[in-house]
């Protein structure tokens, strides 16, 4: 039913997706940028770190520690992947890494459901941003406007550690010339690992601010993982501005789609993804650096 | 022992094997060139020696420390530092950034301003990407990062390659000044005039081996050599 | 193992399936579970052929697989189109034209990209079979009512229903799969695919239109899969959404790497230890739900330590076997060997060899002398810096020049605007009286005009034998062909190409060593056969002698000076004794411009050239 409301709404969902879908994607695009990996298990990592929050929560009752509790799981998880399993595939085919992570992923969920069961599980909102907002001409749930306000803040947050901070620097560096990095004394294995504790952080912070508006499930990085696929592509890969154009683009495309037909917006997402492959192979911001 | 010594080493790309049984050695303060013509092996010699190429057997040691088969970054850390040939800074950070990020794990580091008055083209660009440099400048970057990690040793691989005479000029002095202080070099360079300009020693690299081991003198009088292995 | 004597696969195939019914109850196989297998492996046949064998893993077979099935289905359930088995081949047909429009955008991009792309594709296909489509599909339904096969023979007819009798259409259809199979595998169409997973960069540069054969591979999968969808609605009488599911496509993926990739049975090994531990870790051990993560694991540390799954394992452990007990016998053929001509027993006698003189190259252009390749004016520039800068360069026919300058002095993008690499950014280049600009490496190299690389671009998996052979497929039959049926030997002059080229690189006592065990003076001269198999006309050599010790350039020289017959010939190098030997003029470049051309001596006598190299020392 088209009204000016419903639109209006829709808008918002799409900001709110939009915002998410960029955080997820800038985690996965520095990680490619720096390593030249492709996290399977990314999807996989945004519901780990749901879970945990979740865990978290019922044990402590805060909100906040949930939100820390669940970022800091998946950030461990990120750094023990990376020194038990990635690091021993830097040299091995692009396939291998892909299944790799592929397997990786499926054993996260499977782990997931074993422990929990398929149920789903919520995760409220904290009561300070419980409840409906008046906009004026329509209601939305508070929580949502605080989500877009949280995820910007982590997204500044991201931005100000890439670009303000020496880590931040060396990553940037890296993203470009690792070998260069380890030529100037910096010793590049650290660097990795970092940086993939990093990406997987902020897919496992997501998926924890994220679980007040969805019900968690096993499943839930599935359509998450794909969705962020197609946003590194239209961003460009290895560029965290690329990652959070391209998330806002998906955002919107993908809520305002659904307004006709959920399965609709995969269509557009697919075509749109076509379109800039064949425009613009590298996509909007994507350097040709990385072979 | 000399201060920094280099036996026998041969290095390979893959099975490709480059250089043979190559040695060389400088003292303290010593400024070598290493000449050749290109696919001889001087680039191939001077990534040996920061561990970027991978080397078997023979040994790199530099005040006693063998280095050989080092990782890029301890050899960096050890007192090795190169400039590469085809310059690498980051395109994406600013001329400071590079700087700055060099100087990280240098203990201890020029200070900025060191840097600067050694090259205020660069203080004036301070902001500038590096993408946005002219080829004299980011050559100017290339080596003022070398120079901040205070390296016992610089290698210079092609620095005046491609720049204008009057850049090259410009950094001959800066290469000129940095000799006379004393410091450390093994400079790889085409332009003949400019190197043993600087140098007081040189090996002379054929085919991966080294064909020649003398004082910049003695090459200067030796047309025929200097035809053979440089020339035509 | 495939390839060792003909129908020695099939046949043991064939045995086995028609064995499998009355042994497989007593492993704890139910009917029902061993046609499931069937199923998988058929689906993972096409998958092999596109991942193990071409090295492109698509997460998306399940959209191909989904839209067989459901065009079967549909077909025969709502619109009640009689026949089973053309219905299932209608089915294949539109997945197969559905994966040629997926590929069309997919292949665009390689690797990662590629990955990625096909994820989406698995995704959209869900979804739309979920909603948009759902009156078709049954949406969450399925298609109930998919009958089952029934063969009519007049005198009797045979109802393929359930259990045992399905089993037996199953394993038929997975038979005359294996066989197809084994035939595209055994085909010049399997020799280019497998090149294309080794190095697609020089098998695009021998003269074959890669991205046409992976678009082939990837149609293959998709038929394979349209094929297996449908099964899937006959045996379960229903075709159900879940086909379009992307686990469906991650559990092929995992069954295939669990059994093998490369060998066309990895999927049905890796389907039927999946179904089994399914069963077993279920009911057995009572782990329950857990048995997916015990399969995740199992995978994770295949991929860790056995990246060619249980088959590989047991071919690499056979082999070590092999050469522990037997340590004399010469070291086994690899698994997945490429055919060959002489490999099959029932060769026909072979042509006697044509002597090498009237093979050296190609038939010029009728009337054609003087000048075999021209530059006007090329220019390359790459942002503000210019590369290579109005060059004039007129190479006679039949000669051999030399290209040299110092460092910086533009010779390697000049060679690469010759073979087509990187596109000019002004100026003609004319090859054989033809403008070549804007042409594609294959293209060039089918006209004549080929380059052996600065750093090998060998087939590293394959043997010597086998590489040559994938650079004549090319030159014996052009850049694309589809003979996916063809039996390697019926391909005309593969044989007298094949051992010509060995004997003008002294390669022909060690065709079949595996390029891994050669010495780095042996690779380099398969580098130049692989240039040399086409007969090219003109032969670009980049740093020929590039790492060698002083007693391998001797030979190399001789090499070279042995090949040339009444080939073109330029030779990029820095050896300058080399150099002056072998080159009859030489042009040097400096700073983007041509310098300086003439003979050797004019050259070593010129003050100008001395002057670059030197640079002003002798003022």
């Amino acid at each position: 039913m088209f009204n000016w409301v419903n639109l209006a709404s829709q808008t918002f969902n799409g900001l709110v997706l939009g915002a998410l879908l960029a955080l997820i994607s800038s985690g996965l695009t520095i990680i490619y940028g720096t390593l030249g990996v492709l996290n399977l298990a990314h999807g996989a990592m945004f519901m780990l770190g749901g879970y945990a929050g979740y865990v978290t929560y019922t044990y402590t009752g805060s909100f906040v520690l949930a939100v820390l509790g669940g970022s800091l799981f998946v950030m461990l998880v990120g750094v023990l992947m990376e020194r038990v399993v990635i690091r021993h595939f830097y040299n091995r085919p692009d396939e291998d890494q892909l299944l790799v992570t592929f397997g990786l992923a499926i054993v996260f969920v499977e782990l997931v459901r074993f422990s929990f069961g398929s149920l789903s599980f919520i995760v409220p909102p904290p009561s300070w941003a419980a409840g409906i907002t008046s906009l004026g001409f329509m209601f939305y749930p508070t929580y949502r406007l605080v989500l877009v306000g949280i995820i910007a803040a982590a997204l500044l947050l991201l931005f100000l550690l890439l670009y303000r901070t020496r880590l931040g620097m060396i990553v940037r560096a890296g993203i470009e010339d690792s070998t260069m990095v380890g030529a100037l004394g910096i010793n590049v294995h650290q660097v990795f690992t970092v940086v993939f504790g990093i990406g997987a952080m902020a897919a496992g912070f997501a998926g924890i601010v994220n679980a007040p508006v969805v019900s968690l499930t096993p499943d839930m990085g599935e359509s998450i993982l794909v969705q962020t696929f197609v946003v590194i592509v239209i961003g460009g890969v290895g560029s965290f501005p690329g990652a959070v154009i391209g998330g806002l683009i998906a955002g919107e495309i993908i809520s305002l789609t659904s307004m006709i037909n959920p399965a609709y917006s995969y269509v557009m997402l697919f075509a749109v993804m076509t379109l800039v492959l064949v425009l613009r192979p590298h996509g909007l911001l994507g350097t040709a650096s990385r072979n | 022992m000399s201060y920094f010594e280099v036996n026998g080493i041969n290095s390979f790309y893959g099975d490709s094997h480059v250089l043979f049984d190559v040695s060389m050695r400088l003292e303290q303060g010593e400024v070598i060139a290493l000449l050749g013509r290109n696919g001889a092996g001087k680039s191939t010699t001077l990534k040996s020696l920061s561990g970027l190429v991978e080397t078997k057997s023979g040994s790199i040691t530099l005040e006693g420390r063998e280095l050989r088969g080092a990782a890029p970054h301890r050899a960096a850390n050890a007192g090795i530092q190169l400039v590469p040939e085809d310059r690498r800074i980051f395109g994406a950070l600013s001329v400071e950034e590079n700087i700055l990020l060099a100087g990280l794990t240098a203990k201890p580091s020029w200070p900025l301003q060191q840097v600067y008055e050694m090259f205020p083209r660069l203080q004036e660009r301070r902001a500038s990407r590096g993408t946005d440099l002219s080829g004299g400048e980011q050559q100017m970057l290339a080596i003022a990062r070398a120079l901040t990690r205070n390296p016992k040793l610089l290698l210079l691989d092609e620095p005046f390659e491609g720049l204008a005479p009057i850049i090259v000029r410009d950094l001959l002095a800066v290469c000129k000044g940095l000799a006379e202080a004393g410091q450390t070099i093994i400079i790889v360079e085409q332009n003949l005039a400019a190197a043993l300009s600087i140098a007081s020693r040189a090996y002379i690299l054929n085919n991966g081996h080294v064909v020649f081991d003398g004082t910049s003198a003695e090459l200067k009088e030796s047309p025929q050599i200097l035809s053979r292995y440089i020339g035509v | 193992m495939i390839n060792q004597r003909p129908f020695l696969v099939e046949i043991l195939t064939a045995l086995g399936l028609i064995v499998a019914p009355f042994v497989l109850p007593y492993l704890g196989f139910a009917p029902d579970t061993v046609n499931r297998i069937l199923i998988w492996g058929l689906f993972g046949i096409g998958f092999d052929i596109l991942f193990g064998f071409t090295g492109l893993l698509s997460f998306g077979q399940s959209a191909l697989y989904g839209t067989g099935g459901f065009v079967a289905a549909y077909l025969l359930t709502r619109l009640g189109y009689p026949e089973v088995i053309s219905a299932l081949f209608i089915g294949m047909a539109a997945a197969a034209v559905v994966g040629y429009l997926v590929g069309l955008v997919a292949l665009r991009r390689t690797g990662i990209y590629f990955a990625m792309i096909t994820v989406a594709i698995a995704e959209m296909f869900y979804f739309v079979e979920f909603n948009p489509l759902s009156e078709w599909t049954g949406g969450e339904n399925g298609l109930p009512g998919v009958p089952s096969p029934v063969l009519n023979l007049g005198f009797a007819s045979f109802n393929f229903s359930s259990g045992w009798s399905l089993y037996v259409f199953l394993a038929f259809w997975y038979f005359v799969g294996i066989v197809v199979a084994l035939r595209i595998i055994r085909s010049p169409v399997g020799a280019i695919l497998r090149a294309i997973r080794d190095n697609p960069l020089r098998a695009s540069a021998v003269g074959h239109d890669i991205h046409a054969y992976k678009l082939t591979a990837f149609v293959i999968a998709a038929a394979y899969a349209g094929f297996a969808g449908g099964l899937l609605g006959v045996m379960q009488a229903f075709m159900p959404p879940d086909a379009f599911m992307f686990q469906t496509s991650a559990q092929l993926i995992m069954q295939t790497a669990i059994g093998g990739t490369g060998m066309l049975f990895g999927p049905l090994l890796g389907a039927a230890v999946w179904l089994f531990l399914q069963d077993f870790l279920q009911s057995a051990l009572g782990i329950g739900a857990a048995w997916k993560l015990v399969l995740g694991l199992v995978f994770v540390l295949l991929v860790f330590f056995l990246r060619r799954g249980i088959i590989g394992g047991l071919v690499d452990l056979a082999k070590w076997g092999w050469g522990r007990f037997a340590p004399s016998a010469a070291s086994p053929a690899p698994a997945a060997a490429i055919p060959v001509a002489s490999a099959a027993a029932d060769l026909p006698p072979q042509p006697r060899p044509v002597p090498a003189a009237a093979l050296a190259s190609r038939p010029t252009v009728a009337g054609a002398t003087g000048h075999i390749l021209s530059t006007e004016g090329l220019t390359k520039r790459y942002g503000g810096i210019i590369s290579n800068n109005n060059i004039d360069f007129i190479v006679k026919r039949g000669e051999l020049r030399g290209i040299i300058g110092p460092n910086g002095a533009g010779k390697t993008t000049f060679f690469r605007m010759l073979t087509c690499e990187v596109a000019p950014s002004a100026g003609r280049i004319v090859f054989e009286g033809q403008d070549i600009a804007g042409m594609t490496v294959t293209d060039v190299c089918q006209r004549g005009l080929t380059k052996s690389y600065q750093v090998n671009q060998l087939f590293t998996r394959l043997t010597v034998r086998e590489n040559i052979t994938i650079a004549a497929l090319a030159a014996l039959r052009g850049k694309f062909r589809l003979d996916l049926l063809r039996q390697p030997r019926r391909v005309p002059g593969l044989q007298e190409r094949l051992e010509h080229t060995a004997e003008l690189v002294h390669l022909t006592d060690r065709l079949d060593i595996p390029v891994s065990a050669l010495a780095y003076g042996e690779k380099r001269r398969l580098e130049i056969g692989l240039a040399l198999t086409s007969m090219p006309s003109l032969l670009l050599l980049d740093e020929p002698l590039a790492g060698m010790s002083p007693s391998e350039r001797v030979e190399t020289v001789q090499l070279l000076k042995s090949i040339r017959q009444d080939r073109t010939m330029i030779i990029v190098d820095h050896d300058m004794e080399a150099m002056f030997e072998l080159a009859e003029r030489v042009t040097v470049l400096n700073e983007g411009v041509v310098l300086a051309e003439g003979t050797p001596a004019e050259i070593q006598a010129s003050d100008a050239v001395q002057e670059a190299y030197l640079g002003g020392v002798h003022a």
